[in-house]
């Protein structure tokens, strides 16, 4: 088979799944492949085959040690207590990258937000020696219907959140991934979930104490095994804030 | 034990919030990922601040990185390669400075043993590539080691984008094509 038999058979949504994958596109065009990551399934499996088949390739890179300041500096960030505001110079273009994933969030999850507020408003204080109380959440749908799709109730005795499920499963062959969203920060995977049964999910230890009252929880659908970034890549198909029951 | 399930146990400790094992898995992977990430951003201060980035996400996600799923390097790798080329995106204009890798420093990493259970996969790949037409292998590799985007790479061989683009895209297709 000639190289232009071989070229022409390439549908264009395969040809820009490529090109992303690659990282070989910038300014509009990667905008553009960004938005249909999040709203094309089909293009975001394409993607995922591609950043797979690629992956090997960086195994054939030679070691540099970097010098040993980089461990303080991570040991700082992260051990020391929280640091109010990171330095710029590593966050700036996170934040940035975060606010455009979310912002389509934002939209779907506004119904439910204002709900969560309307019932924070009427909330007496809780006594300080009560229970840890549940946190649940409604997960609207983004999609224009704006259905409810998923309650998730986080027990922090178990530490575990119920998700049950309310519409059937809409993840088409994708592996839904939960996310935690507190404040500003960047969204933090709770790990991939399954969307056609009831079921507990167990939060690691270390990020339970960000299952609070107005975190946002989310749902995007990933690659097999989970987002390969640490951050969403695929469409947010739901989410809800958490809200004191 | 060998070098994966012992990147894999790392990773467990770290999912388990155990600090000494976030510092053992660095020890062993952070030459690899230095080198991912220096090859694409050139600059050493930036390539630091991404590497420092990239284990702050590794210990935040180690809760779910499936073993059974993908090697554990791999992974990581990923994570690494794609930090790095978002932040040389957001660069913007500002010109990528070339560096001749080979005169860098390479220590080798003390764990590099641990590293050889992702190698064959890496020897299939790059063997594919080098069937291909060399010259469209090197526009590839410049492409994904370097980060370089399409518009760089057409200034660079001082080629039309569109034939680029297709030796790419052909280039792709065939490796793909070997590996199936």
């Amino acid at each position: 088979m000639s190289d232009d038999v071989l070229a022409d058979m390439v549908p264009d949504g395969d040809a820009v799944a490529m090109d992303f994958a690659l990282g070989a596109l910038d300014g509009p065009a990667l905008r553009a492949a960004e938005l249909r990551l999040r709203r094309d399934s089909d293009f975001a499996i394409d993607v995922a085959r591609w950043q797979a088949d690629l992956a090997p390739l960086v195994n054939a890179v030679a070691p540099v040690a970097p010098p040993l300041a980089v461990w303080s500096c991570i040991e700082s960030e992260l051990f020391r207590g929280p640091i109010a505001t990171p330095p710029p110079s590593v966050i700036a273009r996170g934040v940035d990258s975060t606010v455009k994933l979310w912002r389509g969030l934002a939209f779907g999850a506004s119904a439910v937000a204002a709900v969560a507020l309307a019932l924070l408003v009427s909330r007496p204080a809780t006594p300080i020696a009560a229970p840890p109380p549940l946190l649940a959440a409604s997960m609207a749908s983004t999609n224009a219907a704006k259905a409810v799709m998923i309650t998730a109730t986080y027990d922090p005795a178990r530490g575990a959140v119920i998700l049950t499920p309310a519409a059937k499963d809409a993840s088409g062959g994708l592996t839904p991934e939960l996310w935690v969203i507190v404040g500003t920060d960047k969204p933090v995977s709770l790990g991939v979930i399954d969307l056609h049964d009831p079921q507990a999910h167990r939060v690691p230890e270390v990020l339970r104490s960000r299952l609070t009252n107005g975190a946002t929880l989310a749902i995007s659908l990933e690659p097999d095994g989970g987002s390969p970034t640490g951050q969403p890549t695929g469409p947010v198909v739901a989410a809800g804030k958490l809200t004191v029951i | 034990m060998s070098g994966a399930l012992n990147i894999v146990s790392h990773l467990a400790g770290i999912a388990a919030g155990d600090r000494a094992a976030l510092k053992h898995l660095y020890d062993a992977t952070s030459a690899k990922l230095f080198g991912i990430i220096l090859r694409i951003l050139a600059e050493r201060s930036e390539a630091e601040d991404v590497l420092q980035e990239v284990y702050i996400t590794v210990w935040r996600k180690a809760a779910e990185f499936d073993a059974t799923r993908a090697s554990p390097i791999t992974w990581m790798a990923t994570i690494a390669r794609n930090r790095a080329i978002d932040r040389l995106r957001a660069r913007g204009s500002r010109p990528t400075t070339t560096l001749d890798l080979a005169a860098e420093v390479v220590e080798p990493s003390p764990a590099a043993d641990d590293l050889i259970d992702s190698a064959n996969d890496a020897r299939r790949v790059t063997a594919a590539l080098d069937r291909l037409d060399p010259r469209h292998a090197a526009i590839i590799r410049s492409a994904y080691y370097e980060g370089m985007t399409y518009q760089a790479l057409a200034e660079r061989e001082g080629m039309p984008i569109g034939t680029l683009k297709s030796w790419v895209r052909r280039g792709l297709i065939r490796m793909r094509g070997e590996l199936a």
